[in-house]
Protein backbone atom coordinates (compact mmCIF):
# COMPACT_ATOMS: atom_id res chain seq x y z
CA UNK A 1 0.00 0.00 0.00
CA UNK A 2 2.74 2.38 1.05
CA UNK A 3 4.84 1.35 -1.90
CA UNK A 4 2.01 2.02 -4.30
CA UNK A 5 1.47 5.45 -2.80
CA UNK A 6 5.12 6.33 -3.11
CA UNK A 7 5.21 5.15 -6.69
CA UNK A 8 2.13 7.18 -7.53
CA UNK A 9 3.49 10.24 -5.78
CA UNK A 10 6.87 10.03 -7.42
CA UNK A 11 5.33 9.56 -10.86
CA UNK A 12 3.15 12.58 -10.31
CA UNK A 13 6.13 14.55 -9.08
CA UNK A 14 8.39 13.65 -11.99
CA UNK A 15 5.58 14.38 -14.41
CA UNK A 16 5.12 17.83 -12.96
CA UNK A 17 8.87 18.36 -12.99
CA UNK A 18 8.98 17.45 -16.66
CA UNK A 19 6.17 19.82 -17.39
CA UNK A 20 7.90 22.65 -15.52
CA UNK A 21 11.61 22.13 -15.94
CA UNK A 22 12.35 25.39 -14.10
CA UNK A 23 13.86 28.55 -15.54
CA UNK A 24 15.98 28.21 -18.64
CA UNK A 25 19.28 29.93 -17.88
CA UNK A 26 20.69 29.83 -21.37
CA UNK A 27 21.60 33.01 -23.24
CA UNK A 28 19.37 33.81 -26.26
CA UNK A 29 22.13 33.14 -28.81
CA UNK A 30 22.73 29.72 -27.26
CA UNK A 31 19.02 28.95 -27.31
CA UNK A 32 18.80 29.76 -31.03
CA UNK A 33 21.93 27.83 -31.90
CA UNK A 34 21.07 24.71 -29.89
CA UNK A 35 17.43 24.60 -30.90
CA UNK A 36 17.97 25.02 -34.63
CA UNK A 37 20.93 22.63 -34.70
CA UNK A 38 18.99 19.93 -32.83
CA UNK A 39 15.94 20.38 -35.07
CA UNK A 40 17.90 20.31 -38.31
CA UNK A 41 19.91 17.26 -37.16
CA UNK A 42 16.71 15.43 -36.38
CA UNK A 43 15.23 16.52 -39.69
CA UNK A 44 18.25 15.31 -41.65
CA UNK A 45 18.21 11.88 -40.08
CA UNK A 46 14.44 11.36 -40.44
CA UNK A 47 13.71 13.34 -43.61
CA UNK A 48 11.95 10.48 -45.43
CA UNK A 49 9.69 9.83 -42.47
CA UNK A 50 8.79 13.52 -42.10
CA UNK A 51 8.20 14.00 -45.82
CA UNK A 52 5.67 11.18 -45.69
CA UNK A 53 4.06 12.53 -42.54
CA UNK A 54 4.57 16.29 -42.11
CA UNK A 55 2.29 16.28 -39.06
CA UNK A 56 5.00 14.37 -37.19
CA UNK A 57 7.51 17.15 -37.82
CA UNK A 58 4.98 19.78 -36.76
CA UNK A 59 4.49 17.91 -33.52
CA UNK A 60 8.20 17.79 -32.91
CA UNK A 61 8.69 21.49 -33.69
CA UNK A 62 5.79 22.32 -31.38
CA UNK A 63 7.21 20.22 -28.57
CA UNK A 64 10.71 21.69 -28.82
CA UNK A 65 9.92 25.31 -29.59
CA UNK A 66 6.67 26.33 -27.94
CA UNK A 67 8.27 26.70 -24.52
CA UNK A 68 10.86 29.04 -26.01
CA UNK A 69 8.25 31.50 -27.27
CA UNK A 70 6.48 34.17 -25.29
CA UNK A 71 3.19 33.59 -27.09
CA UNK A 72 1.25 35.86 -24.76
CA UNK A 73 3.52 38.85 -25.30
CA UNK A 74 3.53 38.34 -29.10
CA UNK A 75 -0.25 38.20 -29.09
CA UNK A 76 -0.52 41.42 -27.12
CA UNK A 77 1.85 43.18 -29.52
CA UNK A 78 -0.12 41.93 -32.52
CA UNK A 79 -3.52 42.88 -31.12
CA UNK A 80 -2.50 46.32 -29.97
CA UNK A 81 -5.50 48.52 -29.31
CA UNK A 82 -7.88 45.81 -30.55
CA UNK A 83 -6.95 43.70 -27.52
CA UNK A 84 -7.66 46.36 -24.94
CA UNK A 85 -9.76 45.00 -22.07
CA UNK A 86 -10.02 41.59 -23.69
CA UNK A 87 -10.81 38.59 -21.46
CA UNK A 88 -7.71 36.56 -20.60
CA UNK A 89 -9.27 33.37 -21.93
CA UNK A 90 -9.93 34.81 -25.39
CA UNK A 91 -6.48 36.34 -25.47
CA UNK A 92 -4.87 32.99 -24.56
CA UNK A 93 -6.90 31.22 -27.19
CA UNK A 94 -5.80 33.73 -29.82
CA UNK A 95 -2.16 33.48 -28.66
CA UNK A 96 -2.15 29.71 -28.96
CA UNK A 97 -3.84 29.78 -32.39
CA UNK A 98 -1.16 32.19 -33.61
CA UNK A 99 1.74 30.14 -32.26
CA UNK A 100 0.30 26.87 -33.61
CA UNK A 101 -0.08 28.49 -36.99
CA UNK A 102 3.40 29.98 -36.96
CA UNK A 103 5.08 26.78 -35.79
CA UNK A 104 3.37 24.56 -38.33
CA UNK A 105 4.32 26.99 -41.10
CA UNK A 106 7.86 26.91 -39.72
CA UNK A 107 7.89 23.11 -39.73
CA UNK A 108 6.67 23.02 -43.34
CA UNK A 109 9.33 25.56 -44.25
CA UNK A 110 12.03 23.45 -42.62
CA UNK A 111 10.96 20.46 -44.65
CA UNK A 112 11.42 22.34 -47.92
CA UNK A 113 14.81 23.65 -46.76
CA UNK A 114 17.19 21.21 -48.43
CA UNK A 115 20.57 22.79 -47.87
CA UNK A 116 22.50 21.02 -45.14
CA UNK A 117 24.04 24.20 -43.79
CA UNK A 118 23.37 25.42 -40.28
CA UNK A 119 22.41 29.00 -39.51
CA UNK A 120 25.30 31.17 -38.51
CA UNK A 121 24.79 33.23 -35.32
CA UNK A 122 26.23 36.72 -35.81
CA UNK A 123 27.73 38.89 -33.07
CA UNK A 124 25.48 41.10 -30.97
CA UNK A 125 24.74 44.56 -32.40
CA UNK A 126 22.48 47.50 -31.71
CA UNK A 127 20.50 48.18 -28.57
CA UNK A 128 20.47 45.24 -26.20
CA UNK A 129 19.45 45.41 -22.57
CA UNK A 130 19.01 43.12 -19.57
CA UNK A 131 15.41 42.61 -20.61
CA UNK A 132 15.40 42.78 -24.40
CA UNK A 133 17.84 41.57 -27.02
CA UNK A 134 18.07 40.46 -30.63
CA UNK A 135 19.83 37.38 -31.94
CA UNK A 136 20.97 37.86 -35.53
CA UNK A 137 21.46 34.80 -37.68
CA UNK A 138 21.81 34.09 -41.37
CA UNK A 139 21.13 31.08 -43.53
CA UNK A 140 23.40 30.46 -46.46
CA UNK A 141 21.68 29.66 -49.75
CA UNK A 142 22.87 27.37 -52.55
CA UNK A 143 23.72 30.32 -54.79
CA UNK A 144 26.07 31.86 -52.21
CA UNK A 145 23.58 34.48 -50.97
CA UNK A 146 22.27 34.77 -47.42
CA UNK A 147 18.87 35.08 -45.82
CA UNK A 148 19.14 37.08 -42.61
CA UNK A 149 16.80 35.96 -39.83
CA UNK A 150 16.68 37.85 -36.50
CA UNK A 151 14.95 36.73 -33.32
CA UNK A 152 13.80 39.23 -30.69
CA UNK A 153 14.02 37.90 -27.13
CA UNK A 154 12.75 39.21 -23.81
CA UNK A 155 13.57 38.07 -20.30
CA UNK A 156 10.71 36.33 -18.50
CA UNK A 157 10.50 34.46 -15.20
CA UNK A 158 11.16 31.24 -17.11
CA UNK A 159 14.26 32.67 -18.78
CA UNK A 160 14.74 34.28 -22.19
CA UNK A 161 11.88 33.78 -24.62
CA UNK A 162 11.50 34.78 -28.27
CA UNK A 163 8.56 36.96 -29.28
CA UNK A 164 9.35 38.21 -32.79
CA UNK A 165 11.15 36.94 -35.85
CA UNK A 166 12.39 39.20 -38.65
CA UNK A 167 13.25 37.83 -42.08
CA UNK A 168 15.09 40.21 -44.41
CA UNK A 169 13.91 43.07 -42.26
CA UNK A 170 10.25 42.03 -42.29
CA UNK A 171 8.93 41.59 -38.77
CA UNK A 172 6.36 38.92 -38.01
CA UNK A 173 4.79 40.96 -35.21
CA UNK A 174 4.54 44.23 -37.17
CA UNK A 175 3.23 42.61 -40.33
CA UNK A 176 0.63 40.48 -38.55
CA UNK A 177 -0.40 43.40 -36.39
CA UNK A 178 -1.33 45.51 -39.40
CA UNK A 179 -3.33 42.65 -40.90
CA UNK A 180 -5.01 41.31 -37.81
CA UNK A 181 -5.83 44.22 -35.53
CA UNK A 182 -8.28 45.81 -38.03
CA UNK A 183 -9.92 42.40 -38.49
CA UNK A 184 -10.32 41.97 -34.75
CA UNK A 185 -11.83 45.42 -34.50
CA UNK A 186 -14.26 44.54 -37.30
CA UNK A 187 -15.17 40.86 -36.78
CA UNK A 188 -14.29 40.22 -33.14
CA UNK A 189 -11.53 38.08 -31.67
CA UNK A 190 -13.48 34.79 -31.71
CA UNK A 191 -14.00 34.83 -35.46
CA UNK A 192 -10.39 35.82 -36.13
CA UNK A 193 -9.08 33.06 -33.83
CA UNK A 194 -11.34 30.52 -35.56
CA UNK A 195 -10.16 31.70 -39.00
CA UNK A 196 -6.52 31.34 -37.99
CA UNK A 197 -7.18 27.81 -36.73
CA UNK A 198 -9.02 26.94 -39.93
CA UNK A 199 -6.06 28.17 -41.97
CA UNK A 200 -8.03 30.96 -43.61
CA UNK A 201 -5.48 33.59 -42.67
CA UNK A 202 -2.10 32.85 -44.17
CA UNK A 203 0.32 35.69 -44.37
CA UNK A 204 3.96 35.06 -43.86
CA UNK A 205 6.35 32.94 -45.85
CA UNK B 1 6.64 59.05 -76.32
CA UNK B 2 6.70 56.80 -73.26
CA UNK B 3 6.44 59.73 -70.91
CA UNK B 4 3.32 60.89 -72.72
CA UNK B 5 1.79 57.39 -72.62
CA UNK B 6 2.43 57.25 -68.90
CA UNK B 7 0.86 60.65 -68.37
CA UNK B 8 -2.26 59.57 -70.26
CA UNK B 9 -2.50 56.40 -68.20
CA UNK B 10 -2.09 58.39 -64.98
CA UNK B 11 -4.89 60.75 -65.95
CA UNK B 12 -7.06 57.79 -66.93
CA UNK B 13 -6.48 56.15 -63.56
CA UNK B 14 -7.30 59.31 -61.65
CA UNK B 15 -10.48 59.86 -63.66
CA UNK B 16 -11.56 56.25 -63.65
CA UNK B 17 -10.66 55.86 -60.03
CA UNK B 18 -12.57 58.89 -58.88
CA UNK B 19 -15.68 57.78 -60.76
CA UNK B 20 -15.43 54.14 -59.75
CA UNK B 21 -14.78 54.74 -56.10
CA UNK B 22 -16.73 57.89 -55.39
CA UNK B 23 -18.58 57.60 -52.11
CA UNK B 24 -16.48 54.69 -50.84
CA UNK B 25 -14.55 56.10 -47.88
CA UNK B 26 -11.39 54.25 -46.96
CA UNK B 27 -10.37 54.40 -43.32
CA UNK B 28 -6.73 55.58 -43.31
CA UNK B 29 -4.49 52.81 -41.97
CA UNK B 30 -1.23 54.74 -41.62
CA UNK B 31 -1.82 58.48 -42.01
CA UNK B 32 1.75 59.30 -41.08
CA UNK B 33 3.65 57.25 -43.66
CA UNK B 34 0.83 56.87 -46.17
CA UNK B 35 -1.20 60.09 -46.30
CA UNK B 36 -2.11 59.45 -49.97
CA UNK B 37 -3.64 56.06 -49.19
CA UNK B 38 -6.87 56.66 -51.11
CA UNK B 39 -4.95 57.44 -54.31
CA UNK B 40 -2.38 54.72 -53.66
CA UNK B 41 -5.07 52.07 -53.27
CA UNK B 42 -6.48 52.96 -56.68
CA UNK B 43 -3.12 52.63 -58.38
CA UNK B 44 -2.50 49.40 -56.46
CA UNK B 45 -5.79 48.01 -57.80
CA UNK B 46 -4.81 49.08 -61.32
CA UNK B 47 -1.39 47.40 -60.95
CA UNK B 48 -3.01 44.21 -59.69
CA UNK B 49 -5.15 44.21 -62.84
CA UNK B 50 -2.12 44.70 -65.10
CA UNK B 51 -0.38 41.97 -63.17
CA UNK B 52 -3.26 39.56 -63.38
CA UNK B 53 -3.87 39.90 -67.11
CA UNK B 54 -0.39 40.67 -68.40
CA UNK B 55 2.65 40.33 -66.15
CA UNK B 56 1.72 37.21 -64.25
CA UNK B 57 0.67 35.08 -67.25
CA UNK B 58 3.87 36.02 -69.11
CA UNK B 59 6.03 35.39 -66.03
CA UNK B 60 4.29 32.05 -65.45
CA UNK B 61 4.89 31.01 -69.04
CA UNK B 62 8.55 31.96 -68.72
CA UNK B 63 8.79 30.09 -65.42
CA UNK B 64 7.28 26.96 -67.00
CA UNK B 65 9.48 26.99 -70.08
CA UNK B 66 12.76 28.02 -68.50
CA UNK B 67 14.53 25.68 -66.06
CA UNK B 68 15.65 27.11 -62.71
CA UNK B 69 19.37 27.35 -63.45
CA UNK B 70 19.17 29.61 -66.54
CA UNK B 71 16.48 31.65 -64.74
CA UNK B 72 18.95 32.31 -61.96
CA UNK B 73 21.55 33.12 -64.61
CA UNK B 74 19.38 35.81 -66.18
CA UNK B 75 18.71 37.38 -62.78
CA UNK B 76 22.45 37.31 -62.03
CA UNK B 77 23.08 39.03 -65.36
CA UNK B 78 20.71 41.91 -64.57
CA UNK B 79 21.99 42.21 -61.01
CA UNK B 80 25.55 42.40 -62.28
CA UNK B 81 24.51 45.20 -64.65
CA UNK B 82 23.48 47.41 -61.75
CA UNK B 83 27.14 47.70 -60.74
CA UNK B 84 27.64 51.34 -61.89
CA UNK B 85 24.67 52.38 -59.72
CA UNK B 86 25.92 50.39 -56.73
CA UNK B 87 29.47 51.69 -57.10
CA UNK B 88 28.44 55.33 -57.36
CA UNK B 89 26.12 55.11 -54.36
CA UNK B 90 28.65 53.30 -52.19
CA UNK B 91 31.00 56.21 -52.86
CA UNK B 92 28.27 58.77 -52.16
CA UNK B 93 27.57 57.04 -48.86
CA UNK B 94 31.24 57.23 -47.91
CA UNK B 95 32.08 53.54 -48.26
CA UNK B 96 35.10 53.48 -50.58
CA UNK B 97 36.24 50.03 -49.42
CA UNK B 98 32.87 48.51 -50.19
CA UNK B 99 32.96 50.30 -53.56
CA UNK B 100 36.26 48.55 -54.30
CA UNK B 101 34.78 45.20 -53.27
CA UNK B 102 31.80 45.84 -55.54
CA UNK B 103 34.22 46.55 -58.38
CA UNK B 104 36.01 43.27 -57.66
CA UNK B 105 32.69 41.46 -57.75
CA UNK B 106 31.73 43.05 -61.03
CA UNK B 107 35.07 42.19 -62.67
CA UNK B 108 35.01 38.58 -61.41
CA UNK B 109 31.44 37.98 -62.45
CA UNK B 110 31.80 39.69 -65.82
CA UNK B 111 34.88 37.64 -66.74
CA UNK B 112 34.85 34.31 -64.88
CA UNK B 113 31.08 34.48 -64.54
CA UNK B 114 30.73 34.77 -68.33
CA UNK B 115 29.17 38.20 -68.60
CA UNK B 116 27.49 38.02 -65.22
CA UNK B 117 25.35 34.92 -65.78
CA UNK B 118 27.19 33.08 -63.04
CA UNK B 119 27.58 34.70 -59.65
CA UNK B 120 30.99 33.19 -58.96
CA UNK B 121 31.88 36.09 -56.64
CA UNK B 122 29.18 35.17 -54.09
CA UNK B 123 30.30 31.55 -54.14
CA UNK B 124 33.83 32.77 -53.47
CA UNK B 125 32.66 34.80 -50.48
CA UNK B 126 32.54 38.30 -52.01
CA UNK B 127 29.34 39.77 -50.60
CA UNK B 128 26.65 41.28 -52.81
CA UNK B 129 25.92 44.99 -52.32
CA UNK B 130 22.51 46.45 -52.80
CA UNK B 131 22.67 50.25 -53.02
CA UNK B 132 20.76 52.87 -54.93
CA UNK B 133 20.19 56.63 -54.88
CA UNK B 134 17.09 56.34 -52.70
CA UNK B 135 19.18 54.65 -50.01
CA UNK B 136 21.87 57.31 -50.38
CA UNK B 137 19.29 60.08 -49.86
CA UNK B 138 18.15 58.24 -46.72
CA UNK B 139 21.71 57.96 -45.44
CA UNK B 140 22.10 61.68 -46.08
CA UNK B 141 19.22 62.33 -43.72
CA UNK B 142 15.97 61.94 -45.67
CA UNK B 143 14.81 59.10 -43.43
CA UNK B 144 11.04 59.59 -43.53
CA UNK B 145 9.32 59.69 -46.88
CA UNK B 146 5.74 59.27 -48.02
CA UNK B 147 4.61 56.00 -49.53
CA UNK B 148 3.66 56.30 -53.18
CA UNK B 149 2.36 53.57 -55.49
CA UNK B 150 3.27 54.15 -59.14
CA UNK B 151 1.41 52.72 -62.13
CA UNK B 152 3.17 49.63 -63.54
CA UNK B 153 6.33 49.94 -61.43
CA UNK B 154 4.61 49.57 -58.06
CA UNK B 155 5.55 50.57 -54.51
CA UNK B 156 7.88 53.52 -53.88
CA UNK B 157 8.41 56.37 -51.53
CA UNK B 158 8.80 59.91 -52.87
CA UNK B 159 12.47 59.70 -51.93
CA UNK B 160 13.04 56.38 -53.68
CA UNK B 161 11.20 57.45 -56.82
CA UNK B 162 13.36 60.55 -57.02
CA UNK B 163 16.40 58.37 -56.36
CA UNK B 164 15.38 56.06 -59.15
CA UNK B 165 15.11 58.85 -61.66
CA UNK B 166 18.66 59.94 -60.75
CA UNK B 167 20.33 56.58 -60.70
CA UNK B 168 18.35 55.32 -63.65
CA UNK B 169 20.55 57.58 -65.72
CA UNK B 170 23.65 55.62 -64.76
CA UNK B 171 22.09 52.22 -65.27
CA UNK B 172 23.38 50.36 -68.34
CA UNK B 173 19.82 49.37 -69.26
CA UNK B 174 18.57 52.94 -69.39
CA UNK B 175 21.66 53.83 -71.41
CA UNK B 176 20.75 51.07 -73.91
CA UNK B 177 17.18 52.34 -74.04
CA UNK B 178 18.31 55.95 -74.56
CA UNK B 179 20.87 55.19 -77.21
CA UNK B 180 19.50 52.13 -78.98
CA UNK B 181 15.79 52.00 -78.10
CA UNK B 182 16.47 48.62 -76.49
CA UNK B 183 13.11 48.46 -74.70
CA UNK B 184 13.16 44.68 -74.81
CA UNK B 185 15.79 44.79 -72.04
CA UNK B 186 13.30 46.43 -69.69
CA UNK B 187 10.68 43.84 -70.64
CA UNK B 188 13.05 40.93 -69.94
CA UNK B 189 14.17 42.46 -66.66
CA UNK B 190 10.57 42.92 -65.49
CA UNK B 191 9.32 39.50 -66.58
CA UNK B 192 12.22 37.63 -65.00
CA UNK B 193 11.89 39.67 -61.81
CA UNK B 194 8.17 38.92 -61.71
CA UNK B 195 8.88 35.20 -62.19
CA UNK B 196 11.19 35.33 -59.18
CA UNK B 197 8.32 36.70 -57.09
CA UNK B 198 5.68 34.15 -58.18
CA UNK B 199 6.01 32.17 -54.97
CA UNK B 200 4.80 35.19 -52.94
CA UNK B 201 1.49 35.42 -54.78
CA UNK B 202 -0.29 33.06 -52.46
CA UNK B 203 0.55 35.15 -49.39
CA UNK B 204 -0.59 38.36 -51.04
CA UNK B 205 -3.82 36.77 -52.24
CA UNK B 206 -4.58 35.33 -48.83
CA UNK B 207 -3.83 38.47 -46.88
CA UNK B 208 -6.84 40.13 -45.33
CA UNK B 209 -5.59 43.44 -46.76
CA UNK B 210 -3.14 42.81 -49.63
CA UNK B 211 -2.50 46.53 -50.08
CA UNK B 212 -1.31 46.89 -46.49
CA UNK B 213 0.76 43.71 -46.74
CA UNK B 214 2.60 44.94 -49.82
CA UNK B 215 3.17 48.34 -48.19
CA UNK B 216 4.47 46.76 -44.98
CA UNK B 217 6.81 44.40 -46.76
CA UNK B 218 8.10 47.16 -49.04
CA UNK B 219 8.69 49.75 -46.32
CA UNK B 220 10.24 47.32 -43.83
CA UNK B 221 12.52 45.79 -46.43
CA UNK B 222 13.54 49.26 -47.65
CA UNK B 223 14.49 50.26 -44.09
CA UNK B 224 16.47 47.03 -43.83
CA UNK B 225 18.43 47.91 -46.98
CA UNK B 226 19.02 51.52 -45.95
CA UNK B 227 20.65 50.29 -42.74
CA UNK B 228 22.60 47.62 -44.65
CA UNK B 229 20.79 44.79 -42.90
CA UNK B 230 20.93 46.24 -39.39
CA UNK B 231 17.91 48.50 -38.89
CA UNK B 232 17.04 49.59 -35.36
CA UNK B 233 14.60 47.25 -33.63
CA UNK B 234 10.93 48.19 -33.75
CA UNK B 235 9.75 50.11 -30.70
CA UNK B 236 7.89 47.21 -29.10
CA UNK B 237 7.09 49.22 -25.96
CA UNK B 238 5.23 51.74 -28.09
CA UNK B 239 3.15 48.91 -29.57
CA UNK B 240 2.16 47.90 -26.06
CA UNK B 241 1.40 51.42 -24.90
CA UNK B 242 -1.18 51.43 -27.62
CA UNK B 243 -2.65 48.37 -25.92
Amino acid sequence: MNKLLITLLSTALSASLLANPGPDNREPAVIVEETTTALLDELDSRRAEFTENPALLREMVNRDMLRLIDTDYSARLILGRAGRGMETEKMDDFASAMSDHLLSRYADGLLSFEADTRPEVLPLRGNNSEKLTRVRTRFKLDDGGFVPVDFAFRKTEQGWKAFDVTIEGISYVLTYRNQISPLVAKDGIEKVTADIRAGNLLLED
Amino acid sequence: MTARCLAIVMVAIMAFGSIGCSGAQVQPTDPQRDPWEAYNRKVHAFNMGVDRYLMKPVAKGYDTVMPDAPQRGVRNFFRNLSYPVTFLNLLLQGKPEAAMDATGRFLVNTTLGLGGFFDVASKGGLPRFDEDMGQTLAVWGWTESRYLVMPFIGPYTVRDLLGRSFYGYFHPISYMVREYDAYYLIAIDLVTLRAELLSFDIQIQNASDPYVLVRDVYLQNREFKIYDGEPPAPDYDALLEDF
